[in-house]
């Protein structure tokens, strides 16, 4: 049963009012959509039933926080998103990359300002060769023989230095993630 | 686990009515009842200032409450924007600096018409070391029921909502403290009155995520 926003948005409006009957009918016409959205980011997981009921419990108990004046799908998945989150947190699972980029703008920009700062932290632990090919070539986004011909060396050494710079962080990542967890 | 059905039946047995002021109300409750703890505290542990009555047709004494009240606002009115779960941008929160900025204009005009010589105890006043700390410990009853309202609400940036609660329960605090503080340059407000209120929002910041789990 695939339901428009203008539907949806009506039936929580009427439940708001004190409908009792479109207000079950919303909850209703949720399930599919909240399965769906769970199947999606939990693959082969079987919480996927027990989140759908928290979901609308939260939506029912909450839904005073729905703003008539403003989209109900938009606060429908931030509700969903909100205890998809939670429910990972709770199982100290890794969060799917998929969503890293929403919880980033949902837990504000000062993550993802951070993100890119750790770039160049990152990049300051390599030799200056190594950091300046990987800068040119994949931040600044200047071509192999763009880069070679700045920093006045062969297109190979660009090439050899991307790769080993890579390699080194990408093991320096992986030692550090072993330490927050 | 219990069937779905079953769920969403049990759940439409009580819908009740909900206003479309219901996040502000709320939010207006938890505030006013945290308020009137922090005003019994002042009357009966600090004390309303004797001369308020003088005060009250005085520059510094609406100087004071015009920044602390239109402070409170913006952060009550961010506050109802963060119990929701919204995914809209925070950006109109700057809007909260135009105080601060006004009052850094009043800070200007008057150390421009006193003496450096007395910059100093202009700044510092009579109370500097005590104001910062009162106005914190008055910001807590009013945080506390702002922790109330949202047991109602559906944050989604817990560390933003406990930034806003805080910023909103250190400023209300401060204009209940203006009862009873006799301070009158601008910079001392300027100053330790936006101390108080900034470590109220930094410790809200801090404590939101876990308090404002839902």
């Amino acid at each position: 049963m695939a339901r428009s926003e203008e539907q949806l948005k009506a039936l929580m409006v009427r439940g708001l009012d004190g409908d009792s009957a479109a207000h079950a009918g919303l909850l209703r016409a949720l399930v599919p959509l909240l399965q769906s959205f769970y199947r999606r980011r939990l693959r082969g997981e079987s919480d996927v039933e027990d989140l759908v009921q928290e979901t609308l419990i939260a939506i029912h108990t909450r839904r005073a926080t729905y703003d008539r004046g403003r989209s109900f799908t938009a606060w429908f998945y931030a509700v969903a998103r909100y205890r998809l989150i939670d429910h990972l947190r709770r199982q100290r699972t890794a969060v799917p990359i998929e969503d890293v980029e929403s919880i980033l703008v949902s837990e504000g920009f000062e993550d993802a300002s951070n993100a890119r700062m750790d770039v160049g932290g990152l990049l300051a632990t390599l030799p200056p060769k190594q950091a300046r090919s990987i800068r040119d070539t994949h931040l600044t986004g200047k071509t192999v023989a763009e880069a070679a011909a700045s920093a006045g060396i062969g297109e190979s050494d660009v090439k050899v230095s991307v790769h080993r710079g890579l390699k080194a962080l990408a093991a320096r990542v992986r030692s550090t993630r072993h330490d927050e967890y | 686990m219990m069937n779905t059905d079953i769920l969403i039946a049990n759940l439409s047995e009580d819908v009740p009515k909900v206003s479309r002021h219901a996040v502000a109300r709320r939010v207006g409750t938890g505030l006013l009842v945290g308020g009137m703890v922090a005003m019994i505290a002042v009357t009966t542990l600090l004390g309303v200032r004797p001369d308020l009555h003088v005060a009250m047709r005085g520059f510094a004494f609406w100087m004071k409450w015009t920044y602390t009240i239109s402070l409170g606002l913006g952060a009550a009115f961010a506050v109802t924007r963060l119990a929701r779960p919204d995914t809209r941008s925070l950006q109109a929160l700057w809007i909260l600096a135009v105080p601060v900025l006004l009052l850094a204009g009043v800070c200007i005009n008057e150390l421009a018409r006193t003496p450096p010589a007395k910059w100093l105890a202009m700044w510092l006043g009579k109370s500097w070391m005590a104001c910062p700390w009162l106005v914190l410990s008055l910001a807590a009853p009013i945080f506390v029921g702002l922790l109330w309202s949202f047991r109602k609400m559906a944050p989604t940036r817990l560390r933003a909502a406990g930034a806003v609660a805080g910023l909103a329960a250190g400023a209300w605090a401060a204009t209940i403290y203006c009862l009873h503080c006799p301070e009158v340059s601008a910079l001392f407000v300027l100053t330790w009155y936006s101390l108080g209120i900034a470590i109220a929002a930094g410790l809200g910041a801090l404590i939101g995520p876990r308090l404002m789990r839902w």
